[in-house]
């Protein structure tokens, strides 16, 4: 297996997918090749980054006023308040 | 992407709740404040009307993430319209778009890292570079966390198809975080 014929199978080799032959024959090109090592933890630690992005942060400044006044007639006439 | 409140659902608790998810998502697909924020009252509006529908937070988290998603590449289609762009431009080929020399170890803890300011803007900015199609799928499948088949669903693509721009999506992201990471900026 070459380096990059190993690139393909990064993915699913991460993602614990394949099969064991080809499990193995990557394992065993990793034994040997230190920079496609390097490049399967880097690419763990790419999915580890992404997932450590918060989900629902602040909405920025006047965001949430605008939303606000554009959702809120509706809030109202949902909530069954008068004059909504 | 949504984990349910602990109070019933109301229109002002799935404001409070739901729209900076939204926006963040919408933010993160689309690549700009004004877009996502449109698509976030899009979105909201939405969900006010139907709320009535909904009989219970899983449900409408599950809802809300294909509304989201559908909001955001409507609004793409329409600014497509108005300006060509790069969406469906990015093709399957690899070469030349991933580096595949010489990498260097990252700084990074192996624990779950907690991000810097400076490190979740890094990775912002990465994830805009993404072509549109790629960013689309990275964005829910790592940042999200969704599983492939509901992205494949949700983008009306093939789970192969999905895992194959997730992996290049992938590729691109390491590369472009690698100058960052490798060595003093770790969480």
């Amino acid at each position: 297996m070459t380096c990059e014929e190993l690139l393909d199978l990064i993915h699913d080799y991460v993602g614990e997918e394949l099969v064991i032959e080809h499990r193995e024959t990557v394992e065993i090109h990793l034994a040997g090749c230190q920079n496609c090592t390097i490049r399967i933890e880097t690419y763990r630690h790419t999915i580890r980054l992404a997932r450590a992005l918060p989900k629902c942060g602040k909405l920025p400044t006047g965001v949430e006023a605008r939303l606000r006044k554009a959702v809120e007639p509706h809030l109202k006439a949902q909530a069954g308040e008068p004059g909504a | 992407m949504v984990e349910p409140p602990p109070e019933k659902l109301t229109p002002e608790l799935v404001f409070r709740e739901y729209a900076p998810r939204i926006y963040n998502l919408a933010r993160r697909m689309l690549g700009n404040d004004a877009d996502a924020e449109d698509v976030t009252q899009d979105v909201l509006l939405q969900v006010v009307r139907k709320l009535d529908t909904f009989r219970g937070e899983s449900q409408i988290a599950t809802w809300l993430h294909r509304v989201t998603v559908n909001a955001a590449l409507a609004h793409r289609a329409k600014r497509a319209n108005r300006q060509k762009h790069e969406a469906g431009e990015a093709g399957d080929d690899l070469d030349g778009a991933v580096s595949t020399g010489p990498v260097n170890r990252w700084a990074v803890s192996p624990d779950e890292p907690v991000l810097a300011a400076e490190q979740q803007e890094i990775i912002e900015k990465a994830i805009n570079t993404l072509p549109e199609p790629f960013r689309d799928v990275y964005v829910l499948a790592d940042v999200e966390g969704l599983p492939n088949a509901d992205i494949a669903d949700m983008l009306g693509l093939s789970v192969p198809a999905v895992k194959s721009r997730l992996h290049r999506a992938r590729l691109r992201m390491r590369d472009a975080l690698a100058p960052h990471f490798e060595g003093g900026l770790a969480p």
